[in-house]
């Protein structure tokens, strides 16, 4: 499939992904919008793609939505309001629930709707000249979704404050590599492309079988938040064992 | 707004910024029982000034806060008796998160935070230290368990160094620069005696973005902590269509584009209309 607003190749292992609407810093128009959901599909179908780097063209890596154009294709803007309120996001490799391994290779600025794409891939790396921001709150809309990905992922008080402080603050790749949000900075920044594709290519290695279990099973664990039944049952979940077993309730009301 | 007089407390406003501050110097700012009914009245005081934007939460002398009062406890014939029911039945009222305030919470941490007062770390949105100050859990030195701090923090940073702190208790303390490390708390300030500049001038910048969408970003991602990804996502999308066709909306893309300051609808104005799509 042709794309007008990504750019989409194989080198060797090594599926890309790039972002290239570099003079409108990467914002997702209604074009990205529909060849996001196509692309991923394309990579991940593709038999030679053992590993997938999203990254973007230009000084951005992604800002999130097009406003201004989505605000003129009023059928775009209403499919994405539904799909946002329905929390049927078609946007990154989570969404398109892609088993293969995804790396983020952010590029520059990463804002707001940018974030979805940190949130949702496996692995994250970036430019030593990368900066993150979640103006959203600055402009009078609230985030969540791109927040909520990064609270499963990394220490909650950075995001809770990126999410308050809006576009009046930038979080460095820096700070960003010691928090654990990414796990490796690239200096100069220039070889990014460089080392996203030498990571990827040593991923393709691995079993595409093993990985893709894998992959399944660390995301549902972000889904499991309790146990029912657990402590009134006093066994494991549902009888079948468990490494859980809660204490029998006492009462030290007067004991010695 | 006239706020109540307080004993154990300061409350004021300094421009949009609603302070917060323990006031019991003499014992560590340690939670007496009068302490802790105030703390849930100041609390909503806070919340339903409109002037309000953002609250910081700090304490005076060398002491942030270092949790119940246990020379209260020990001397009145009451002890722990007091608080049985209302931590049995987790009917707590004393930390933002418990009185359900929707504005932000910054807890500028001046000096020691000790055992009970993690409460207020765990349970703040943003957290600033003094560069001396130093956070450490001594329940379990003392004979007694800890859960709702540890808990809380369990959430929100990485979980091996709150189980050290839970476990080796007292005889150890976490410094504000390893805290920073670990992403607990976002800002270390030296010296330490510009704590509440930098605390008030933070507030400032929060105080600038739409009080709605804070409103609504904050429920939204404080209520992900109880549920799974997905789960989350859904509650998270409501409280972003909650907001559809609320002014402040419309006016931030406005003075973005104008490059002016946003007007922003008071916090707890209008209720926004039911968006229909």
């Amino acid at each position: 499939m042709a794309y007008a607003s990504l750019i989409l190749e194989r080198r060797g292992p090594v599926g890309w992904l790039v972002f290239d609407r570099p003079s409108a810093g990467n914002a997702m128009d209604a074009t990205m919008l529909g060849e996001l959901e196509a692309a991923w599909r394309e990579l991940d179908e593709d038999p030679d793609v053992r590993a997938i780097v999203n990254t973007g063209a230009g000084p951005a890596f992604q800002t999130g939505l097009d406003m201004v154009q989505l605000s003129r294709d009023r059928e775009a803007l209403r499919v994405q309001s539904r799909r946002t309120k329905r929390a049927e996001l078609r946007l990154t490799a989570w969404h398109n629930q892609v088993w293969k391994p995804v790396i983020a290779a952010v590029n520059g600025t990463c804002a707001g709707g940018g974030l979805h794409f940190v949130a949702d891939a496996d692995i994250v790396m970036a430019a030593s000249d990368a900066t993150f921001l979640d103006p959203h709150v600055s402009v009078g809309q609230a985030t969540a979704y791109e927040p909520i990905g990064l609270l499963r992922k990394m220490p909650a008080e950075p995001v809770l404050r990126m999410a308050l402080v809006g576009r009046h603050e930038r979080l460095s790749a820096a700070r960003a590599l010691e928090l654990g949000m990414i796990s490796q900075v690239v200096d100069p920044p220039e070889r990014l492309r460089e080392e996203a594709q030498s990571l990827g290519e040593t991923i393709a290695r691995n079993s595409p079988a093993a990985m893709a279990a894998t992959k399944r099973v660390l995301w549902r664990a972000f889904e499991v938040c309790s146990v029912p039944n657990l402590v009134e049952s006093g066994r494991g979940a549902g009888g079948r064992g468990g490494h859980f077993r809660p204490n029998v309730e006492q009462d030290h009301r007067g004991a010695r | 707004m006239e706020y109540s007089s307080f004993e154990c407390l300061t409350v004021e406003r300094r421009g949009p910024v609603g302070w917060l501050i323990n006031d019991r110097a003499e014992q560590l700012n340690a939670m007496s029982a009068a302490m802790r009914d105030e703390l849930a009245v100041a609390w909503k005081e806070l919340d339903l000034d409109p002037e309000v934007r953002v609250i910081v939460h700090t304490g005076e002398g060398r002491a942030f806060q270092t949790g119940v009062d246990v020379t209260e406890i020990a001397t009145d014939g009451v002890g722990m008796e007091r608080y049985r029911q209302s931590v049995e039945d987790f009917d707590l009222h004393f930390t933002a998160w418990h009185q359900q305030v929707w504005k932000p919470v910054i807890t500028a941490v001046n000096g020691i935070c000790a055992g009970g007062g993690l409460h207020w770390v765990a349970d703040a949105d943003i957290v600033i230290a003094a560069s001396d100050a130093t956070f450490f859990d001594p329940h379990v030195s003392v004979g007694q368990v800890v859960a709702l701090e540890a808990i809380g923090l369990l959430r929100k940073m990485p979980a091996e160094a709150v189980m050290r702190m839970a476990l080796v208790g007292r005889h150890e303390r976490l410094p504000a620069a390893r805290a920073l490390e670990l992403g607990m708390i976002s800002q270390v300030v030296d010296p330490p005696e510009r704590l509440r500049e930098e605390a008030q001038n933070l507030a400032e910048q929060v105080a600038r973005n739409s009080p709605a969408a804070m409103a609504a970003t904050k429920r939204a991602l404080w209520q992900s902590f109880e549920l799974g990804l997905t789960d989350a996502c859904r509650a998270g999308a409501q409280e972003l269509a909650s907001l559809w066709g609320h002014p402040d909306q419309e006016e931030g893309p406005r003075a973005f584009a104008e490059k002016r300051e946003p007007v922003w609808a008071p916090p707890g104005a209008a209720t926004p209309p039911q968006h229909s799509s």
